[in-house]
């Protein structure tokens, strides 16, 4: 007789599923949305693809519940932070909603030093607090210059300076 | 075949220096994400109006050249696209990248573009006039049933889950139709939102899918960003060029598919690179490692995309139709310079098209050394750059990148939440890449799908529209070969297996 080993033992794809689930509201909000337009050519080809995405859906929540597999999603590295995959999405985030206001520079300035400061898992020397930030402000001037005089990209100065 | 005397027109130190500049600067560009190939054109094209058109044009094309091949570092090193053509080079070169083959793959790349961009040219010089005539015989629903031959890619992507894949590439195609319908224009899933009218641009939604979810996992652990196996010694020439000659026939393939989508109007290097590597995988006895990291993969979306150079230019010049996006503005570029292209072009200004095509040879030659040490600085600094710089400076290139194109601060918004929909994604088991695909092909398959319907029904002929051309039905044959050669391939290596145990 074989018993199971823990590894071994199947487990449902709830992330999967519940992703599932979170596609299907998408798609039947798409379908509602459809109900608005006018012209069938607005409507026909996003209306059958939520009704597909609908079945794919249904078809991947029923087959998870009849065969348990352990789904196929990337596993999180042991020890991995949290709270430094918040923190980079939340500066990216903030600094970009900024850039307006404070303009390219500063807020770009800004995003750098601090997503140096979520990266940083090496011991701060004397070398590295003189150096990192000299090139952070390098690389920013640097893309400024690339992008807002050669390739003539009209990047904001900020409502702040205006 | 086209005196020589061209050829010599196009070895002047002059333009052989605009060659090697324009190599450079596209292959820089091209490498930077978010800026695109018509991009690294488009701001050039004014240095090229006090030219002869002859020169100008070998620059421009050189430019081009060099940015569909730049696309390929960040799609290799960083996972992140460089350029639009570059999105199938991600399925195997990064996971070469990540298993330590990162110089390995940019070489091999470097030799695929150089081949592909060969071939390009030489079917420009040789077949332009008759081939041009293939970019008139597709229609609406050629270029529809061409979208859904990309679709198929899906089963290839979905890394053992099919119907996430399915389900993906649904949530791609519903991000295409936001924004105002290209058709009907109405206005659809933008609820109110000012932001979401232009749609959700292709480019950002690339990087915010492919990039920012390895800036989540690369900024959670102090490991490094690729495995490196040995101390980088050299380009890893003659283990590429081994690679190269042992599948000689994928590059060739490769190559003239990428020519001949590049004649169609609008398909552009990502759709050649996905129709390439969808060939090379069902042809490949390796078809198993595509997606983990296989140089067939690499070498098949290299050597097409930048075969559509060479190909985007023959409708571009003989009919004046742009083949792909940079076409149209070289053929801007040209008519400001009084060029007038036409059937007639190569006849009445033979001087002018056989110097350019003749240069762009050189430029795609010189694409070569300059490919090879540009690449090979590419990868040293990405394994010796420290994480604390890495991190930043990649954050911050997508956020400029995704800014620049269209000066839109709601597009780097959007960028950042379609990444974390992208990593939360992956955690649930859903690929990216059936995503992306949806993303790209939605519009091309719901324009070529509603404008056939609409045909068909005015003519009556709905079935025969759809089913009865013969380049639909050429397609429709690639399409079911796609879906069912691997598994009547497996039946039949099964049954081999048997009889021979027998």
């Amino acid at each position: 007789m074989q018993t199971d080993t823990p590894e071994e033992v199947v487990r449902r794809d709830v992330g999967g599923m519940v992703t599932a689930a979170v596609f299907i509201l998408i798609a039947v909000i798409a379908l509602w949305d459809t109900t608005t337009m006018v012209d069938a050519d607005s409507y026909v080809f996003p209306r059958a693809v939520a009704i597909a995405m609908i079945v794919f859906c249904l078809l991947l929540i029923a087959w998870d519940l009849m065969r348990p597999t352990s789904g196929n999603g990337d596993v999180s590295a042991p020890g991995a932070s949290t709270v430094r995959r918040v923190s980079l999405v939340v500066t990216m985030l903030v600094s970009t909603a900024l850039m307006p206001v404070l303009g390219f520079l500063v807020s770009g300035f800004a995003a750098f030093v601090s997503i140096m400061l979520i990266a940083m898992y090496d011991p701060w020397t004397r070398f590295r607090t003189l150096v990192y930030p000299l090139v952070c402000a390098a690389f920013v001037v640097g893309f400024y210059f690339l992008f807002a005089e050669l390739l003539l990209v009209p990047l904001p100065i900020g409502s702040l300076f205006e | 075949m086209p005196g020589i005397e061209y050829l010599l027109e196009a070895l002047t130190p002059f333009n052989i220096m605009l060659a090697l500049c324009g190599v450079i600067a596209g292959t820089v560009i091209g490498s930077l994400p978010g800026l695109t190939a018509t991009m690294a054109v488009a701001v050039l094209v004014p240095i090229t109006f006090s030219m002869p058109p002859a020169s100008a044009l070998i620059l421009m094309g050189a430019i081009y050249t060099g940015a569909i091949y730049g696309g390929a570092y960040a799609a290799i090193l960083l996972n992140t696209p460089g350029t639009p053509s570059a999105i199938a080079t991600t399925f195997d070169g990064f996971p070469m990248a990540k298993r330590g083959d990162g110089d390995l793959a940019v070489t091999l790349a470097c030799l695929a573009s150089v081949t592909g961009g060969l071939v390009g040219a030489a079917f420009l010089l040789g077949l332009a006039p008759p081939l041009a005539k293939v970019a008139l015989a597709f229609g609406p629903v050629e270029y529809f049933w061409l979208a859904v031959f990309g679709l198929t890619l899906i089963s290839a992507l979905s890394e053992g889950n099919l119907l996430k894949g399915l389900i993906g590439a649904c949530f791609g195609l519903l991000l295409s139709s936001i924004g105002i319908a290209e058709i009907s224009a109405d206005v659809r899933f933008t609820f109110g939102s000012q932001v979401l009218l232009g749609g959700i641009e292709t480019v950002s939604a690339l990087i915010g899918l492919y990039c920012v979810p390895v800036l989540i996992d690369l900024v959670a652990t102090p490991d490094k960003h690729l495995k490196v196996t040995h101390q980088p010694k050299g380009f890893r020439l003659m283990e590429a060029l081994a690679i190269s000659w042992k599948h000689k026939f994928n590059l060739i393939r490769s190559s003239v598919i990428g020519t001949l989508v590049g004649i169609l109007p609008g398909a552009g290097g990502s759709i050649a690179g996905l129709v390439a590597y969808s060939e090379a995988r069902r042809v490949s006895k390796r078809t198993e490692h595509f997606g983990t990291g296989e140089p067939e993969g690499v070498q098949a979306t290299e050597s097409a995309n930048n075969a559509t150079v060479g190909g985007g230019f023959i409708p571009t010049l003989v009919l004046g139709i742009p083949g792909t996006p940079p076409d149209a503005v070289i053929l801007g570029a040209l008519l400001i310079q009084g060029v007038r292209t036409g059937p007639n072009l190569f006849t009445q200004e033979g001087s002018i098209v056989y110097t350019f095509i003749y240069g762009l040879f050189l430029a795609t030659i010189l694409m070569l050394p300059v490919g090879l040490v540009i690449g090979r600085y590419a990868y040293k600094i990405i394994i010796t750059v420290p994480k604390a710089m890495l991190v930043p400076t990649v954050a911050f290139m997508t956020m400029i990148g995704t800014f620049s194109i269209r000066n839109s601060v709601s597009d780097v918004i959007i960028m950042i939440t379609l990444g974390v929909i992208g990593w939360v994604l992956n955690r649930a088991g859903y690929s990216p890449s059936p995503i992306v695909l949806g993303l790209i092909l939605g519009r091309i398959a719901e324009q070529g799908f509603v404008q056939a319907w609409t045909i068909g029904a005015a003519t009556e002929e709905l079935g025969l529209m759809f089913f009865g051309r013969p380049i639909s039905l050429a397609i429709i044959a690639f399409i079911c070969l796609s879906l069912f050669y691997p598994l009547v391939r497996a039946r039949w290596i099964g049954r081999r297996r048997k009889v021979r145990a027998d």
